[in-house]
């Protein structure tokens, strides 16, 4: 990948400012009584299952980046608007009370809508006037706080849980639980990863989005619409991050700044994957939810997103283009 | 498609185009190719012959001046439009995808009509033999002759009128070079236009039938090849001595 060698700084000037933000309440209470292997194995799980949402919202962030080199710091806030529109149509007073199914389905279209909004309105126009990739990060930023405080008037601070699959019992499956939502989340994440490795891999559309990643101008040469291209990927990254935030919000909690609070690890995960590529990120992002969820077992829970980042630092010493950094990428 | 059979193929007027705000790397550059014409385009580095090719196809927004394909404008058009009217585009670096196999780079190449593919194969299997042979071979690991060869064939698989070529000897050794050059005025002498830039200047002349100079973005000498390798001056500024010794 060929991008400016100030945006890595300038990544991780964003990473240490967001690292300064407390962690999100992550993490299952693990019932002291049990044996180190089944809080152990209990921890994998939780962080398999954290580790396959980040994933999700992560997928779109990476191939914003992939495609058109922008590290876009408004990416958390898809996940929160998708999460708490799902919660205004689903569970709040003022909203029409839909069950949650069509409420996340609803969310996940405008995420959509969202992204290709962003793109047609904002980043396509400054593309053509040729402003600089510092310049458009900025301008993420600002984005970001834009729609952060747009959720934090319309939605307040309290946190909420939707309507439906709120409070459960755990599954008991030996020395390990998992609430059925839980657990079909988990499945239901995985099913969505594995249907985005298959879009990109044997679908038009995922092969011209893995050319435009590698090579823009013989994308182009090749007869691929790159601006076409580039707002299917904002518009299914808008769509996988909504679809994210409606997946935290169900087995945590929503919050006007989950997003935020979420984006440090999807950075982490995508430049531990390998920036620019969805397999990279999903890789990422699912070590960086395990390690997140089984450092809890030792330490502070309020440390596992420094455990996180400090494994994305080791990792980067040992192999600087991420785990599948520049390996997987295709045309 | 408005395409007229006598206009030239390519007609570049006064093109003036960059990349920064404000600065024109060319300023009022035209170049002119006929239905079968070899054109080359040589000058120093910076003169901005890749910008030229790069505006020409649509790669880069063209802030004055028109393009005509078959006497259609087509100025501000984006590229992958102009691979539909049967432009090909060669770029002078990074010009295959690496970690795909020649096969996968020739599908790219026939990426607008997929059930073309193997016709078009075929027929670029017999102009690049050296390619039938490694079909499954990355395009990453191939020496750079044979991927020169790539890149052309994947240009070719969409039978274009016109072929935009940027440097395609650079960097190879004077036998691959011979191979490339070859191959230009095979394909060229099947029916394609091309539009070639080139650093090895004498080479260029001796094969195309019509040659400009380009110098910081302006046209500074245009004629036949035959008529450019014999001007003094052009042979003075550009070719240097090596020229005049021969
Ligand atoms: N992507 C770019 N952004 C900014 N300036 C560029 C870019 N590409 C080229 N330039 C500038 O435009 C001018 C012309 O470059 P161009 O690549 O067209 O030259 P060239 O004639 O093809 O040279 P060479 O023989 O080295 O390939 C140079 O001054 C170069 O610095
Ligand atoms: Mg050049």
């Amino acid at each position: 990948m060929r991008c400016p060698r100030i945006l890595l700084p300038a990544l991780a000037l964003a990473l240490v400012v967001l690292s300064a933000a407390p962690a999100a309440g992550q993490g299952e209470e693990v019932p002291a009584g049990r044996g180190f292997g089944a809080r152990f194995l209990q921890a994998l799980i939780d962080g398999v299952q954290f580790g396959v949402i980040i994933a999700i919202t992560a997928v779109g962030l990476s191939l914003v980046f992939g495609t058109i080199h922008l590290i876009n710091f408004a990416h958390g806030e898809f996940v929160t608007i998708g999460a708490t529109f799902a919660f205004f149509l689903n569970a709040s007073p003022a909203g029409p009370g839909w069950h949650l199914i069509p409420a996340a389905a609803a969310a996940v279209l405008f995420g959509a809508l969202m992204g290709a909004a962003v793109d047609r309105g904002l980043w396509r126009p400054l593309r053509a006037r040729g402003t600089g990739l510092i310049n458009l990060f900025i301008v993420t930023i600002g984005l970001s706080l834009l729609l952060r405080h747009i959720v934090l008037v319309l939605y307040g601070t309290r946190p909420a849980s939707f309507a439906q699959y709120d409070i459960q019992e755990a599954i008991d499956l030996g020395p390990v639980g998992i609430t059925p939502r839980d657990l079909t989340v988990t499945l239901l994440s995985i099913l969505v990863l594995l249907g985005v490795a298959a879009l990109l891999q044997r679908t038009r559309i995922g092969t011209a989005v893995r050319a435009v990643s590698v090579n823009r101008d013989l994308a182009e040469a090749s007869g691929i619409d790159v601006q076409r291209v580039v707002l299917v990927v904002w518009m299914f990254g808008g769509a996988l991050a909504a679809l994210g935030g409606v997946f935290f919000g169900l087995v945590e909690i929503i919050t006007w700044d989950m997003g935020f609070k979420l984006l440090l690890l999807m950075f982490a995960g995508i430049i531990l994957g390998g920036l620019g590529s969805a397999y990279g990120a999903m890789v990422g992002s699912l070590v960086i939810g395990i390690v997140a969820q089984v450092s809890t077992l030792w330490f502070p829970v309020d440390l596992q997103y420094a455990w996180a980042l400090l494994v994305l630092i080791v990792v980067l010493l040992v192999r600087p283009q991420g785990i599948l950094g520049r390996r997987e990428r295709v045309g | 498609m408005s395409a007229d059979e006598h206009a030239p193929v390519l007609a570049a007027d006064d093109i003036v185009a960059g990349y920064l705000a404000g600065i024109d790397v060319l300023r009022g550059c035209s170049v002119q190719v006929e239905p079968g014409e070899l054109v080359g385009v040589i000058g120093p580095n910076g003169a901005g012959k890749s910008t030229l090719i790069k505006a020409v196809f649509g790669l880069l927004r063209v802030r004055s001046g028109t393009v005509r394909l078959l006497g259609e404008d087509v100025t501000g058009r984006s590229a992958h439009e102009q691979v539909r009217r049967g432009v090909g585009y060669v770029p002078q670096l990074e010009n295959v995808f690496p970690a795909l196999t020649v096969e996968e780079n020739l599908r790219m190449g026939i990426y607008l009509r997929p059930k073309d593919y193997a016709r078009r194969a075929a027929a670029m299997a017999e102009l690049f033999p050296v390619l039938a042979a490694r079909r499954r071979q990355k395009a990453g690991s191939m020496s750079g002759g044979e991927r020169q060869m790539l890149a052309m064939a994947r240009a070719l698989m969409m039978e274009p009128r016109l072929l935009l070529l940027d440097e395609p000897s650079a960097g190879l050794s004077p036998v691959h070079q011979d191979l490339v050059f070859e191959r230009v005025r095979e394909i060229n002498g099947a029916g394609v236009a091309v539009l070639m830039v080139e650093q090895n200047a004498r080479r260029c002349l001796q094969i195309c039938d019509r040659g400009y100079v380009l110098d910081q973005g302006r046209n500074a000498y245009s004629g036949t090849g035959a008529h450019l390798l014999r001007d003094e001056k052009v042979i003075e500024l550009y070719l240097g001595t090596l020229a005049r010794v021969r």
